[in-house]
């Protein structure tokens, strides 16, 4: 039988053995030069208002991707911990990142969706000198660049690609268009797409006319007088930049008076409710976008098939774009620490991560993904023809078309119009 | 041309329908209460989601599609008895404080159900899917007019009637009305005002609840939707002249079928026409077209 003191001794160099063991097990994961605690990253999310369900996306797609990554042993034996706050207007918002950067002492800060916003915080990254990487916002006014050569600030996609890759592929599908009716919100992003629309569908159809330029407030919800104006136009095809709930009340109440039966239709993002877009009243036919990533891309990859098997079973939903510009972000992030430390062989430091980020290239969920040399993301935009021809209740495409960012996004320092007008067709 | 007239004018009164029944709840209890009730927008937004759920509940029950409109209304109408709470819990305690803290009572209120809707049903949009369409369409003079949109006409105009005959022809009406133009006097003669309080403000909370319930079968529920309507109705209960039920209807036509027209006419206008008219209104004839004598008929 042991005594008291042989089970206190057997109980202290368990003890001891845990404490060894437990670092031990530790640097055996992470690198030389690595260290243990966890590498803190900050993410910025909108929770509230019309852009509330892309937000939540952004952050779902944050979030899988680090239980993913923590579940492998996390960035160089790094666990990965999110501290997260909330998007609001510029000057809170401004409040939280400088919060996350000071006070969090985050390695990286995540997320950004309104360019009215992201304006703000570009400047701000810059000054804080920590990386920023934006899912959706860009620092453009209208659709002109305000940062051409940013240190610290990565941003999305410019704003008006969705409608540059409608306008070229719309001659593609409906011939013989004449008139076309315009309708977006009336802020810059409904603006920007319409006037980048109507410049190239002018390239490919010179003598096409716009007949109709609607531009209803944010948040409206009864657009059945809209509709009407747009029924008298008579033009041969409306064009649409909803990316909201109000994406899915156009379409119900032109349903209700039967507008896609005389009228074609282009919908340049399906944004965060493209599932809310259910057949009893959405035409086949119509050119739908799905921005930079296609939930049901029969092409997709494993990665892709995996995460929206689980996003559906998780959130009872079918993932929307902005799940993939965040996964690219914090991927790329991942993949620019692991290359600067195969150099470095220490942690990098905050400037060699943007030195490895320029330039690098990362299998996201739709595909690869890249940061150009300017801090621009480039990706893949997806768009097609509705169907009814699936197993969902709501719409999707097929044919899906894919157009590069190569393609369709201005070239770094070109001036929007200057470069859709120097095209050769 | 006929044809466009009729698409213009009927979506004109459509969108004054659902105006008409959230101003005449902000008018009812402007008109006895005396207080300007800026949650009048929420109350809206709240019964479209009641609506929403409750005909989500009703379909995946399995309930034929062409009578959604009953579990509609019933959630609209029953969510309003939240007006009980709100007048008891909150409202009665500054009955006599200056206006200021009305409205930022009701302004908070505004904030609280925003939120309390986000915490409930989250933040995407939500609908009843094709539910909207079940009705089909009706052609008038060679427009197609959905009928769901001719049912929430009918259905303003029917409570319209209603109301009118409430305040005018019934012993409660005629209590509303005497509290409206002489608040103690209808008082010391044994009117327990208490009790009509929280009625006249449940009322008030019925129309905007079922207005948002009635309009979501054409729309979606968007936890933000309230605030856009406040702002018109502020427009519409200035044009009709405040405390007045008749200046709701006329306010919520003139705004709704202007609107309506200014989209077709000339867009840019859809909002600064209407704010013309305020200016003017405001300017002309300050208590409204109907602001006479600012009672409750």
């Amino acid at each position: 039988m042991r005594s008291r003191r042989d089970f206190l001794k057997g109980v202290g160099a368990t003890a001891v053995a845990a404490a060894t063991a437990g670092p031990a097990v530790v640097s055996a994961q992470a690198r030389k030069g690595v260290p243990s605690d966890p590498v803190k990253i900050g993410v910025i999310a909108i929770r509230a208002g019309i852009a509330a369900p892309v937000g939540a996306a952004g952050l779902r797609g944050t979030e899988w991707w680090a239980e993913r990554v923590n579940s492998a042993g996390g960035i160089l034996g790094r666990k990965v911990q999110l501290v997260v706050e909330e998007e609001s207007n510029p000057k809170d918002t401004v409040e939280r990142y400088r919060k996350l950067v000071l006070q969090e002492k985050v390695d990286v800060v995540l997320g950004g969706i309104s360019t009215g916003v992201t304006l703000a915080l570009a400047t701000v990254a810059e000054d804080l000198a920590t990386p920023w990487l934006s899912w959706d916002g860009t620092t453009q006014k209208g659709v002109d660049e305000t940062m051409p050569n940013p240190k610290w600030a990565f941003k999305s996609v410019d704003n008006e690609v969705e409608a540059i890759v409608a306008g070229m592929l719309t001659p593609k599908y409906f011939k013989g268009i004449k008139t076309v009716a315009g309708i977006g919100n009336d802020y810059s992003y409904g603006h920007d797409c319409w006037q980048s629309y109507q410049a190239v569908l002018k390239r490919y159809i010179p003598d096409v006319k716009f007949v109709l330029e609607l531009f209803p407030k944010l948040g409206v919800t009864d657009f059945t007088s809209h509709i009407a104006a747009i029924q008298q136009s008579k033009a041969d095809l409306l064009m649409c930049s909803f990316w909201s709930g109000d994406a899915t009340i156009i379409m119900k109440q032109a349903a209700a008076v039967g507008l896609f039966k005389t009228m074609k239709g282009v919908f340049t993002t399906a944004g965060g409710v493209h599932d809310s877009l259910k057949k009893d009243f959405t035409p086949e036919g119509l050119l739908l976008g799905y921005n930079t990533m296609y939930f049901d891309d029969p092409k997709g990859s494993p990665l892709l098939k995996q995460f929206v098997r689980e996003y559906k079973a998780k959130y009872n939903e079918y993932p929307p774009y902005e799940c993939d510009h965040a996964y690219f972000n914090a991927e790329s992030y991942k993949a620019a620490v692991e290359k600067a430390y195969a150099s470095a062989q220490e942690w990098p430091s905050k400037a060699q991560v943007v030195k490895a980020l320029e330039g690098i290239e990362v299998e996201s969920l739709s595909g690869r993904r890249s940061w150009r040399e300017d801090h621009v993301q480039m990706c893949n935009f997806y768009q097609g023809i509705t169907t009814h021809k699936n197993a969902y209740d709501f719409v999707t495409i097929n044919p899906i078309e894919t157009v590069s960012t190569r393609q369709a996004m201005k070239p770094a320092g070109a001036k929007l119009f200057d470069w859709i007008n120097s095209w050769k067709l | 041309m006929t044809e466009h007239v009729v698409r213009v004018l009927l979506s004109g009164v459509f969108h004054a329908s659902i105006l008409f029944l959230v101003s005449a709840g902000l008018q009812v209890v402007f008109g006895v209460q005396k207080i300007f009730n800026l949650a009048c927008g929420s109350f809206y937004a709240l019964g479209a989601y009641v609506g929403v759920w409750a005909v989500q509940m009703y379909a995946a029950a399995g309930g034929p599609p062409a009578f959604f409109i009953v579990p509609l209304v019933l959630g609209g109408l029953l969510v309003g008895l939240v007006g009980v709470v709100v007048e008891r819990g909150l409202l009665r305690f500054v009955y006599d404080r200056d206006e200021t803290f009305q409205l930022l009572l009701t302004f908070a209120l505004v904030l609280m159900l925003e939120d309390a809707i986000r915490l409930t049903w989250g933040t995407s949009p939500l609908s009843t899917g094709g539910m909207y369409l079940v009705y089909g369409q009706a052609h008038i003079l060679g427009a197609a007019v959905p009928v769901y949109n001719l049912v929430v006409i009918a259905a303003g105009l029917a409570i319209a009637v209603g109301i009118g005959a409430l305040l005018t022809r019934t012993a409660f009406g005629r209590i509303v009305r005497a509290a409206a133009d002489q608040r103690e006097m209808t008082e010391a003669l044994g009117v327990d005002m208490r009790r009509l309080y929280a009625l006249v403000f449940t009322l008030g909370t019925v129309l905007g609840t079922l207005g948002g319930a009635l309009v979501i079968p054409a729309t979606a529920a968007m936890s933000e939707m309230g605030i856009e309507l406040i702002v018109e109705a502020f427009a519409v209960v200035v044009i009709g002249g405040l405390g007045s039920m008749r200046g709701a209807l006329v306010g919520a036509l003139v705004v709704g079928v202007l609107r309506s027209i200014a989209i077709s006419v000339y867009p840019e206008l859809e909002m600064l026409l209407i704010y013309l008219i305020v200016i003017a209104v405001l300017v002309l004839r300050p208590r409204g077209l109907f602001g006479a004598a600012a009672t409750a008929t």
